[in-house]
This record gives C-alpha cells, sequence and structure tokens, in this order.
C-alpha cells in the first residue's frame, strides 16, 4: 500500500490548520468589536428615550470596524467551501445581527430588514438560502438576531420604567408583540433557533407585567 | 378584501389538521409595521422550509447509501465460500443502486450546499467508501484511492463532493470488514488471504496514525483503536493457524517417519 495517500493527505489537512488559524483570528476580532458596541448600545437601559441618538451615535464607529473585519473574513473564504467554516464565525454574526438590529430599534423603533443589516454589516443577507455565489449572512443568523431584541427589549421596558418613561412600555409591548407574530408564522424545528424561540415568551410575558403593574397603579391616566 | 381572505382561509385541505398553519395574513387592520413583519416572516418561512425539506431529503439517501453499502458488504465477505466472479457481480448489481440513490442525492449537493449538508451526506458517503474500498482491497489487493472514489460516484453521471474527511473516515472503517474476511479465509486454511490482510491492515494503521497526529479530524482516534484491535485480532488468528499448522506438520511426519520403519 502507498504511504503516500497518507502524507498527502496530512499536507493536505495541516494546509487547512492555516486557514482555521486565520478565521479563528478574525473572528476573534470581531467578537471584541461587539462587545465594545455592545458595551455602548447598552447605555440605552439607563437613559430616556430621548437620548438615545446618543447612545446609537456612540457605537457608529464600532459598526463601522465589524463592517470592516466582516469583510476581512469574508475575503478568507471561497464562497463553495463557505459551510465548511460557517460553524467558526456564525456565533459572532449572530452576534453583530443582533447588535445592528438593536441600534435599529433604538433609532427607528422598527425592525431591521435584511436591507439594514446589509448596510449597516457589508454583506448580503442570503434570505432565499439559495446557493451562494459569494460570501453572505445567513437567513438563520438574521432571525437569531432577532430573536436577541427580544430581551432588550424586554429590559427596556423595565428600565424605561426606572428612568420614568411609562409611555414607552406601551410602544415596546406593542412592537414586541407585533414581531412575536412573525415569528409564529415559521415551522421550526428542534434546533438551536426553535430553543430560542421558545424562550420569547418569557421576554413577552415580563413586558406585559410592566405594563400590568403600570395600569393597576393607574400609571397610564 | 376581507372576504376573500376568508374565503382563502376556510379552504385550508383536510389532512392539514395535525400541522395548522398560523394563518395570519397581512389585513387592512394591521398597522404598517406589523403588515410588513408578517410579509418578511413569511418569506422566511417559505425559505427554512425549503431548507428543512432539502435536509430532510439528503438524510433520507444517506440512511439509504448506508443500508446498501452494508449490503455490498455482507456480499463481499461471501468471497470466501462462493466464487469470485458471482460474488463480484452481486455487488456490480448493488453497486448499481447505491449509484442511482447518489444521482438523486446530488441535486441536492451541488455548489455550495455541498458543504451546507455534509454533516448530513456523509455518513452514507463513508459508509459506501467502506464497501468500495473492501471491494478494490478483495479485487486488486491495494487501497482504494480517493480518486477511484470519485471517478465511481462520477460513472453515475452526477457529481460529487468526496472530502478528504468522508475518505479517510471511510477508509478507516475498513479494519473491521477486512479482519472479518481474514477470520473466514483461515477457516478454509486461506494463507495467501490471510497474509495480504495483514500487509494491508499493518500498512493502513500506520497511515491512519500519521493522520491522527495532525489532531483535526473528529473520531479517528476512535477508529484508530478499532482498527488496532482489528489488527491484533487478525494476528492471534494467523498466529494460531501457524501453530496448527506445524503441529500437523510436525504430527505428519512423525507419521511419514513411523510408516517407513
Amino acid at each position: 500500500m502507498d504511504i503516500q495517500i497518507f502524507i498527502d493527505l496530512q499536507d493536505r489537512l495541516d494546509q487547512e490548520t492555516k486557514l482555521f488559524e486565520q478565521i479563528k483570528d478574525a473572528v476573534k476580532e470581531l467578537y471584541k468589536t461587539c462587545r465594545l458596541a455592545s458595551a455602548n448600545l447598552s447605555k440605552a437601559h439607563s437613559v430616556p428615550q430621548s437620548q438615545t441618538k446618543e447612545v446609537v451615535e456612540s457605537a457608529k464607529a464600532q459598526f463601522a470596524e465589524m463592517k470592516q473585519k466582516i469583510s476581512e473574513l469574508s475575503k478568507l473564504i471561497e464562497p463553495v467551501t463557505f459551510y465548511r467554516y460557517h460553524d467558526m464565525w456564525s456565533n459572532a454574526f449572530q452576534t453583530a445581527c443582533s447588535l445592528a438590529i438593536f441600534s435599529i430599534y433604538l433609532s427607528e423603533s422598527r425592525l431591521a430588514t435584511p436591507k439594514d443589516i446589509e448596510q449597516v454589516l457589508g454583506q448580503k443577507v442570503n434570505v432565499d438560502d439559495s446557493q451562494i455565489t459569494e460570501f453572505v449572512i445567513t437567513v438563520e443568523e438574521y432571525l437569531h438576531g432577532v430573536i436577541s431584541l427580544f430581551g432588550e427589549l424586554s429590559r427596556l421596558a423595565v428600565n424605561s420604567v426606572i428612568v420614568n418613561d411609562i409611555k414607552r412600555p406601551q410602544d415596546i409591548s406593542t412592537f414586541a408583540s407585533e414581531l412575536y407574530s412573525g415569528f409564529q408564522l415559521l415551522n421550526l424545528k428542534n434546533d438551536a433557533l426553535r430553543r430560542r424561540f421558545d424562550s420569547i415568551k418569557y421576554d413577552i410575558k415580563k413586558i406585559e407585567e410592566v405594563q400590568y403593574d403600570l395600569r393597576v397603579r393607574g400609571l397610564l391616566g | 378584501m376581507s372576504d376573500q381572505e376568508t374565503a382563502k382561509h376556510t379552504k385550508k385541505p383536510r389532512f392539514n389538521k395535525q400541522a395548522p398553519q398560523p394563518s395570519i395574513a397581512p389585513t387592512e387592520n394591521m398597522s404598517e409595521s406589523k403588515k410588513s413583519i408578517i410579509q418578511q416572516f413569511t418569506l422566511y418561512r417559505d425559505t427554512l422550509d425549503a431548507h428543512y425539506d432539502q435536509r430532510e431529503r439528503v438524510i433520507k439517501a444517506s440512511r439509504d447509501i448506508t443500508a446498501l453499502s452494508k449490503k455490498m458488504v455482507f456480499s463481499l465477505l461471501r468471497i470466501t465460500q462462493d466464487p469470485p466472479s458471482r460474488v463480484f457481480k452481486e455487488v456490480e448489481d448493488k453497486n448499481t443502486m447505491v449509484l442511482a440513490i447518489f444521482s438523486r442525492l446530488a441535486q441536492d449537493i451541488q455548489g455550495s450546499d455541498a458543504f451546507k449538508y455534509n454533516s448530513n451526506s456523509t455518513h452514507g458517503l463513508q459508509e459506501y467508501i467502506e464497501a468500495l474500498g473492501l471491494w478494490v482491497f478483495l479485487r486488486d489487493n491495494m487501497l482504494i484511492t480517493k480518486g477511484q472514489v470519485e471517478e465511481m460516484l462520477a460513472s453515475s453521471g452526477v457529481k460529487i463532493l468526496v472530502t478528504d474527511n468522508d475518505y479517510i473516515l471511510g477508509i478507516s472503517d475498513l479494519p473491521g470488514e477486512v479482519n472479518r474476511y481474514c477470520i473466514n479465509a483461515i477457516g478454509k486454511g486461506d494463507r495467501g488471504a490471510v497474509e495480504n490482510s495483514l500487509v494491508f491492515l499493518r500498512a493502513l494503521k500506520e497511515g491512519i496514525h500519521l493522520l491522527v497526529s495532525s489532531g483535526r479530524i473528529r473520531d479517528l482516534n476512535k477508529k484508530l483503536e478499532v482498527l488496532e484491535s482489528s489488527l491484533e485480532k487478525t494476528e492471534r488468528a494467523y498466529y494460531s493457524m501457524s501453530i496448527r499448522e506445524s503441529e500437523m506438520k510436525a504430527v505428519n511426519e512423525s507419521k511419514g517417519v513411523m510408516a517407513v520403519d
């Protein structure tokens, strides 16, 4: 038997290891920026709605940086082998999407569309999940990002009461339930998306409790 | 408008009882924001459904390929009892059936989808590589190459990606079958077959050992352990065969001496 077969295979594995390292580094970089952006955006929980503009502004630089880092990562990947390595950055992309979605909600009180994501992060969202010929953000990553918004919304409902903004929970509640009815359209299988979808109802409940507290005390006028 | 809407929704197919689709469609009393959310998510639903269906088809094909490949292996192992020509003919027929499944599978794993669904298709492919590997070993006394696997798949007229992982994990399952073949061969006293198996297993062990050290392929460690135990079993079996043979020789010789006396 020819041992050369195995030597060749080993060479190829070693070569791929290099690419793995590069991807890992790029993802680590992306995470770093995401954490900074997250730190900046989370200030939105401690200010009244009138000041969220500045909060969103303060994270602008990080979003530009994220776009840059994602573009660097994308250059390492050939579209045809995209899914070979996809797992390595998928989590980071979910985080990046959730930050972009949160930021757009803060500034415009609406759900960021895939087009918005493309604008902020610089890569197309593969909405129809077709075979790809370029680097993309997957529709699952986008949806994970949207699910993360529910957590932020429930915190925001609580925190807006703290900063004495008792009208805002109503808006948040309406928006959250609209968004939830969107998610209820999906036929999810037993995967990560499904598990996280199942947790949305707790966020909705929290938001409703805030509403209840305000109403029962006659604070909503 | 609302009449049309309700008409559309009451016309649900009757068999659809167990999985009612939440039938929210944009209606006029919906707010603009809700309308746009519903519209978007309807699109995502279709996208995800298509993806889940495709994955399901790949899993099914992979399962069918696994089952048929196992049958190929069993046919091949009968080579110690049946005439090789008949065995190879039988395997040839089964192989044609597997290739037909592969050509069905191929539609779902083209382009970037090849890697996307690799984790769903790899099991069947590995099992097939194992069967082909045993075939090539019995026919040519050689280790099948990745090129040979690809060529065989291409002969069905479709393009199917074989990754290094698929290939390595496929051939690392070979020792178990070679060991089985070898034990049968010992039963028949086929020294040549045992000799060949041993050489093959030893070389395979060295090769796989080389790849384990790269640490990149999951599960390969476990497979190497199985390989080593197969090798040991084969060596022990060969050892007892050799002992028995020399014993017999000694007995025969002493008989021969007695006869002369």
